[in-house]
């Protein structure tokens, strides 16, 4: 008997991790209705999400919200990923330029089909963007846009040409006594091509026409390309390598002036103390057109896997994260702009200096596509961006390389 | 093993068989399928049969070409570095010296830390400005180098950052490989005259064969596969697309473009390039013979 026994225990030992991982599900009772919501909001912010969260929990004790957090290119690939293995979350909250790929790839529903009896007058204009006749995205929060950030300490007064702003970074310099230079005067992500647009549009020229067709061959493209490698090579305003996180830990140090950032991160330099205000972009000559950042909203987006048990619940949920209250609430903690209408009435939005400086700028900003052509787009863009800022192009050719990308992408995409 | 044993042997594997079927075998199959298929952004849910057509595209464009290449020098150097240093390191170290676990201990250090964590600080590093490489170069009196926006330099600064992360395995591999040599042979070969160079080529290496060749295949087939370095230090190929290589490339193609028909043929092409060099690897280098 006893060897019996020596033989099974370890096959029962092998094999009971396995069934161990089946039973889990099948017990359960009915509990608290679980929602889950995939984001990609920065530090600051899902720290307010959190409370917003807490006290929706406490107020419908029989639901309970979880957040997963990615970063905006995780996000999109995993969503899409889950999506199509029928699995997923249950909202996926992000900005408005991924609502293209995911109506394309039908892995998220109609919000308009799921919120029937919306008000939709309630939302800012500019909060609702539509594709092929539908809103897929509830917003909470308008912008997403670029604003030059300068600190008081360093310069009194923002500038308001192109001229005026080399300028001013120019004055704003200094340099170590080993003589390299400590602070320089401007800092920004110039290998992404978000940074370049409003350049471009200082210069009156964009990145498609009303048929989503690709205009990116164009002299405002080559005049922006050239002023941007300008800033580093001609008036040496800026650092010659500057990527996100080091335009981002300059600005907290005083090792800045002025950069180019947005709202995402001012609640970060809020906490970081850093004595900052916003502006608009400069335009590139007086009476030109001002800079336009592109401006975007985030909202949330429902999937089509959804359990059909849980949409009121949802529902709820999406009023809730969506009432005037919390976008307010995300307003004056964070500087973000609300995507409702009634939220701009409140007094402490009306009397916050940054929201209002932020929202000067978004009054010249345009809107950013949300078609699934603007991803080849800005990966046309990018890399012939690079070239120019590493010398090995001319801003000629990296228009013209630029175009002929993008239609090339295009139509790989399409096939 | 007798008879009775052998049921025992299968149940107890039997688990390991399973994951390993899911996990390897079924995404293999699946991506089998897909690598025949129209699978993209406008064909996501129901993608059709297109034969080989995506194969066509592939051997038909250039990118392949270059980016092969360049695939090709990257695995040959570091593999190249990763054993001389290795190897070179462990014969040092063999010898009894003071502090010899110090060394051990420390130069695995590069190993254990998370690749991701590594790959990450060592950008941080080859930045232009503010960064400890140029910084040391500056002190040097040595010109700076333009890492990250060059593509050249990009290319190498991922290299270099490979290097650092990879020659501890094939480190501790042949300290494994050594410590198996009896010290015999080698006082033999000093009373027949040889230098440490001879002993080096004619007792210490070909006895290390056996050991090194399965950690060479293996740290081909990591390193030519290894897109977290690459895509960490470059940040996604930067500048402007230069310095991919092969896995990188196909990973932008499939999730940035959504083709994903596209990038599953290019991993099949991969895995077939790779598995063709293993086994005539394995042939030439008569690997898996005894040494005695």
């Amino acid at each position: 008997m006893k060897q019996k026994w020596t033989r099974i225990l370890p096959v029962l030992a092998a094999v009971l991790p396995l069934l161990a991982g089946c039973g889990g599900g099948s017990g359960k009772a009915q509990g608290p209705t679980e929602i889950t919501i995939w984001e990609q909001r920065d530090p600051q912010e899902k720290g307010v999400m959190e409370k917003v969260l807490a006290d929706y929990e406490a107020q419908h004790p029989d639901v309970k919200v979880s957040l997963v957090h990615y970063d905006t290119e995780n996000l999109r690939t995993q969503y899409q990923t889950a999506a199509l293995a029928n699995g997923g979350p249950d909202l996926v909250y992000g900005p408005s330029d991924q609502v293209g790929p995911f109506s394309v790839l039908e892995i998220i529903r109609p919000m308009d089909e799921f919120l029937p009896g919306e008000d939709w007058s309630r939302f800012l204009p500019a909060a609702l963007d539509t594709l092929d006749g539908h809103v897929w995205s509830l917003p909470d929060q308008v912008g997403n846009h670029l604003n030059l950030l300068y600190n008081t300490e360093v310069v009194a007064k923002p500038p308001e040409t192109f001229d005026e702003w080399v300028e001013i970074a120019r004055k704003a310099m200094t340099t170590g006594a080993d003589g390299r230079t400590e602070r320089y005067g401007l800092a920004f992500e110039f290998n992404e091509p978000f940074w370049l647009v409003p350049f471009l549009t200082a210069y009156g020229g964009w990145v498609m026409d009303d048929a989503n067709r690709p205009t990116l061959d164009t002299p405002a493209m080559v005049k922006a390309l050239t002023f941007v490698n300008d800033l580093r090579e001609k008036y040496r305003v800026v650092p010659r390598e500057c990527n996100y996180q080091l335009m981002d830990t300059m600005f907290k140090t005083g090792k800045a002036a002025m950069i180019i950032n947005g709202p995402w991160s001012f609640g970060d330099y809020k906490k970081a103390g850093v004595p900052f205000a916003l502006a608009r972009i400069p335009r590139a000559t007086p009476g030109g057109p001002w800079a336009a950042p592109m401006i975007g909203t985030k909202g949330y987006s429902v999937n089509v896997n959804l359990d059909k048990s849980k949409e009121g619940a949802i529902r709820d949920l999406l009023h809730y994260l969506t009432s005037e209250k919390v976008t307010a609430r995300f307003a004056t903690e964070l500087a973000i702009l609300p995507s409702v209408r009634a939220a701009y009435d409140l007094p402490g939005i009306k009397n916050d200096a940054l929201l209002q400086a932020s929202l000067e700028q978004w009054k010249v900003g345009r809107r950013m596509p949300v078609v699934p052509e603007m991803r080849a787009i800005w990966d046309a863009m990018r890399p012939q961006m690079q070239s120019v800022m590493n010398g090995s192009k001319s801003p000629e050719d990296a228009a013209r390389d630029m175009q002929k990308d993008a239609l090339d992408k295009i139509a790989d995409m399409n096939r | 093993m007798n008879r009775r044993s052998v049921p025992l042997a299968y149940a107890l594997v039997l688990p390991s068989i399973l994951v390993m079927l899911a996990v390897v075998a079924y995404p293999f199959l699946y991506n089998f399928r897909i690598a025949f298929s129209n699978m993209s952004l406008r064909h996501f849910r129901n993608p059709e049969f297109i034969g080989l057509a995506n194969f066509v595209e592939l051997f038909s464009s250039s990118a392949l070409y270059v980016v092969l290449l360049k695939t090709v020098i990257w695995t040959g150097v570091n593999v190249l570095a990763h054993v001389s240093l290795g190897v070179g390191l462990a014969v040092v170290l063999n010898r009894p010296i003071r502090g010899q676990w110090l060394y051990r201990a420390l130069l695995i250090i590069p190993w254990a830390i998370p690749q991701y964590i590594s790959a990450l600080t060592w950008r941080g590093m080859f930045n232009y400005e503010y960064g400890a490489v140029n910084l040391w170069l500056m002190k040097f009196g040595l010109p700076q180098v333009a890492w990250l926006s060059n593509a050249h330099a990009a290319f190498a600064a991922a290299i270099i950052t490979n290097i650092w992360l990879g020659f501890p395995f094939m480190m501790v591999i042949a300290l494994g490989g050594l410590q198996s040599i009896p010290h015999e042979l080698y006082e033999v070969a000093s009373i027949d005259g040889a230098n440490w160079w001879n002993r080096l080529r004619h007792v210490t290496l070909p006895l290390l064969k056996p050991v090194l060749v399965p950690a060479v295949v293996l740290g081909t087939i990591w390193t030519f596969n290894n897109l977290n370095v690459i895509w960490l230090v470059t940040d996604g190929g930067k500048p402007a697309d230069k310095s991919h290589i092969l896995v990188t490339y196909v990973y932008k193609a499939a999730f940035t473009l959504y083709r994903y028909g596209y990038a599953a043929a290019f991993s099949l092409v991969i895995f077939l390039i790779l598995l063709v060099f293993v086994v005539f690897y394995m042939r030439l280098s008569r690997g898996t013979e005894s040494v005695y």
